[in-house]
């Protein structure tokens, strides 16, 4: 044998060796080269790493999702996971421009993949790709997989840079409480689709059960079409429980329950109201909540996104005490304009609210949404003091925002609006 | 480059500026239009979007005028104010929304013909939260009844059933779940009829439809394996609620012949049951209490500690004058009509629990521990 095939032997050799990882429960933390950041992983999921070349059976990319950790004028992460468990290859392939053929995605990044362990002893590997050197308010073409498998082409635009374009709009669509009635779910991601969001925001129970994975592959397959172009944030509720499939299905900022970013003229923050010690809710979750406040207080519009509403006249579980009693003030104190929940299966936008009190303008009070219908089954919507309109039904949401004005238009499955959104400009 | 040159390069550096400010006052001044409902604004938008030369506000001014002539039901003027976002978009994302919207339309209006069906269509649902519900829904029905071909004819019979069983009509809402379902067969419609359904309590009419269309090449099976799920739950909570009703029976008509029995007539029986047992006397206050601050918080927790108190104070009542009847009870006795009266209590309170779907509620709390409050 010649030396060199003896070199190639012992290389595939040593690359095999490589390729078999023993199963480690421990989560932890990688650094994401030429992002800045880091993506960690929790207990019951393997610490992320780079993706090597491996193929299993069946490497084709399938339940793929956008999500975004860094900036989302110049950065987005796409995640996915194959028909196999055993493929590592991670690759993603974009160029600029809408709609490109396959042989024109130019650009190529190998991303991170972990597994994660599940109901019944059931390993699930995920895989990411973190793109970090795009430019703002521009749209690409991408796919992700492996050579020879890859994914259709799909879209994904970026952020704008407000500062160059101050006639920029970004739409955020809003919706929460899938569970256990995906029908209804994809009705809305088709109404969803062709409003074009910029970014999904999701205020939790997608799913039943959080540790139940064939739901979360049920919530994202039927989600495909609008999560493959649309980056998608979430928020813990009751149903996902924290679960570690949670966690490592969607990429978000920070510590994933706890953080804030910036998109167009808006600023959202996301708060874990369900945290896993409940303690927290009122100690760590606050101070997490007020820091992001302080760190953005300069934002023309300020949103928050968490699952069990402050203020809500729903007949199952009507409003948190306990969190509008710690958070409350904190949204008071830097008069947030919106603030987002699901939780109750209903509809319901509340009066202008300051200090528990009904306000005659929205100019420093805050708004809050209720909009837990996405495929849920209803519960009877209420009202309240605080009630501008409830509705018992299915429904979804769109967030409009533009320098001088927030609008919130909410429809039903069926695409046929509801009469009463929200609306507010600042000059 | 001639002094010429330099002088309109000089000019246009000054003027475009000026005019991209002139628009952004424009569009502010739109925008504030139309967020005091002005119906002028969809006129401003426009005149902004018609004037040139066009600058980064053009497309955002069209945008804006075919969302507001939309929201007003002007489905034609909605159409060609989108066109104009496609054709003089400069923002990608604009444009993407303009071409999701014309397809919206064409989806719900069928490129035209069915406009003014489709504003009378969103009108009416919009009213349906505000208005005399059952008003409204008369007229869907006969907007649907007029006309049937409409493209959203279907979701429009969905919503005109779910209308019907929030206003406890359920026969009435069964009929057009079941009409819109003959339409889906498998699909969405379908399986909102089997929700209702079952919500109904015709389990029997559920499994059936479930059985016929299992199989079916159609059948959106994951959505349907929850279902099942769901008809599988309430055909034991109705085994559960038909039992205990059978045990309360039995214990209800146990406990008169006994009182007829103990007391030795009937006259004296009904003399007896008249009069409130000292136990009811101290039982009437608490329960009465504990009803007032129930209604305090959930009104579905309301509801079912109103019904168990009542049922308690029943039983009390009922079986202090049982014992009232007996002038030295035994302990063996006494022990009996207590135990059998925690089992009354106990059924009850599941009947009460199983009502109005809270046990949904305690099972929740069960599994994952009481939320937060």
């Amino acid at each position: 044998m010649r030396p060199a095939v003896l070199l190639l032997v012992i290389a595939a050799c040593g690359s095999s060796d490589d390729s078999f990882v023993e199963f480690t429960d421990t989560g932890g933390t990688l650094a994401i080269e030429g992002c800045g950041y880091s993506i960690t992983t929790r207990l019951g999921a393997e610490p992320p790493r780079p993706a090597i070349v491996v193929t299993g059976d069946d490497p084709t990319p399938r339940l793929v999702h956008l999500g975004l950790v860094g900036d989302p004028r110049t950065s987005i992460v796409a995640q996915w996971r194959t028909v196999d468990e055993e493929t590592r290859t991670t690759t993603i392939r974009y160029a600029e421009g809408e709609g490109l053929p396959a042989s024109a995605l130019t650009k190529t990044a190998s991303g991170i993949e972990f597994r994660y362990l599940s109901t019944g002893g059931e390993l699930y590997r995920m895989h990411q790709a973190h793109v970090c050197d795009l430019t703002a308010g521009t749209t690409y073409s991408y796919q992700v997989g492996s050579e020879g498998h890859f994914s259709p082409v799909y879209t994904f635009h970026t952020a704008p840079d407000v500062v160059a374009h101050p006639d920029a709009e970004v739409v955020l669509g809003f919706v929460g409480d899938s569970r256990g009635g995906f029908d209804v779910w994809e009705q809305l991601v088709g109404q969803l689709v062709q409003r074009a969001p910029d970014v999904m925001l999701f205020s939790g129970d997608a799913v039943i059960v959080g540790i139940s994975q064939p739901e979360w592959e049920e919530f994202l397959g039927r989600g495909e079409a609008l999560f493959s172009s649309v980056p998608v944030v979430l928020t813990n509720g009751n149903h996902e429980n924290n679960a570690v499939n949670y966690y490592a299905q969607f990429a978000m900022p920070g510590d994933q329950e706890n953080f804030g970013f910036d998109y167009g003229f808006a600023h959202l923050t996301v708060a874990n109201d369900t945290p896993e010690d409940p303690a927290a809710l009122t100690l760590a979750n606050a101070d997490a909540l007020r820091a992001d406040f302080e760190a953005s207080k300069a934002a023309r519009w300020k949103m928050l996104m968490h699952h069990q509403p402050m203020w809500s006249a729903g007949t199952r579980h009507g409003s948190n005490l306990t969190v509008r009693d710690s958070w409350g003030p904190i949204v008071d104190a830097y008069h947030l304009d919106l603030v987002l929940n699901g939780h109750e299966h209903h509809y319901e936008v509340t009066k202008p609210l300051f200090d528990g009190a009904v306000q005659t303008t929205t100019d420093n009070a805050t708004v809050y949404v209720v909009a837990g219908g996405a495929g849920a089954d209803l519960y009877d919507s209420g009202t309240g003091f605080w009630t501008q309109y409830s509705e018992t039904s299915h429904s979804a949401a769109t967030i409009r925002v533009r320098r001088d004005s927030l609008v919130l238009d909410s429809f039903h499955p069926d695409g046929t609006p509801i009469s009463t959104g929200f609306s507010k400009t600042k000059l | 480059m001639t002094r010429a040159a330099i002088a309109l390069i000089a000019l246009v550096a000054l003027v475009a500026p000026a005019r991209a400010d002139d628009a952004d006052r424009a569009f502010r001044d739109a925008q504030q239009r139309a967020i005091a409902n002005d119906p002028g604004a969809v006129d401003a938008f426009e005149a902004l979007g018609a004037t040139r030369p066009v600058t980064a506000w053009t497309d955002d001014a069209w945008s804006e005028a075919a969302r507001l002539a939309e929201r007003a039901g002007q489905l034609d003027r909605a159409r060609r104010d989108l066109e104009q976002v496609i054709a003089l978009g400069t923002d990608p994302q604009l444009v993407r929304r303009a071409r999701g919207a014309l397809a919206r339309l064409a989806a719900s209006t069928g490129a035209g013909a069915w406009d003014a069906i489709a504003a009378e269509h969103e009108r009416l649902v919009a009213q349906l939260g505000a208005g005399d519900p059952k008003l409204v829904l008369a007229q869907l029905e006969a907007l649907v009844r007029a006309n049937p071909r409409y493209p959203r004819a279907n979701l429009a019979r969905l919503a005109i059933a779910a209308g019907w069983e929030r206003e406890d009509e359920r026969d009435r809402a069964l009929g057009w779940y079941e009409e819109a379902a003959a339409l889906e067969p498998g699909r969405h419609a379908w399986l909102e009829w089997l929700r209702a359904l079952v919500r109904a309590g015709h389990l029997a009419r559920a499994e059936r439809e479930i059985t016929r269309l299992e199989h079916a090449p159609e059948t959106d099976r994951a959505s349907l394996v929850e279902i099942r799920r769901t008809l599988d739950r309430a055909e034991l909570r109705a085994w559960i609620r038909r039992a205990l009703w059978g045990v309360l029976s039995v214990l209800a008509v146990l406990a008169v012949l006994v009182l007829r029995r103990d007391a030795g007539s009937w006259r004296s029986a009904a003399r007896r049951l008249v009069r409130p047992p000292l136990e009811v006397l101290y039982l009437v206050p608490i329960a009465g209490v504990l009803v007032a601050v129930a209604h305090t918080g959930n009104p579905l927790v309301a509801a079912a500690v109103r019904a168990i108190a009542i049922a308690g104070v029943l039983v009390a009542w009922i079986s202090g004058a049982m014992l009232d009847a007996v002038a030295a009870p035994r302990a063996r006795r006494v022990l009996l009509q207590a135990s059998l009266a925690v089992v009354a209590v106990v059924a009850a309170t599941y009947l009460a629990v199983d009502h109005d779907r809270m046990i949904e509620l305690v099972l929740e709390t069960w599994h994952e521990g009481p939320a937060t409050r």
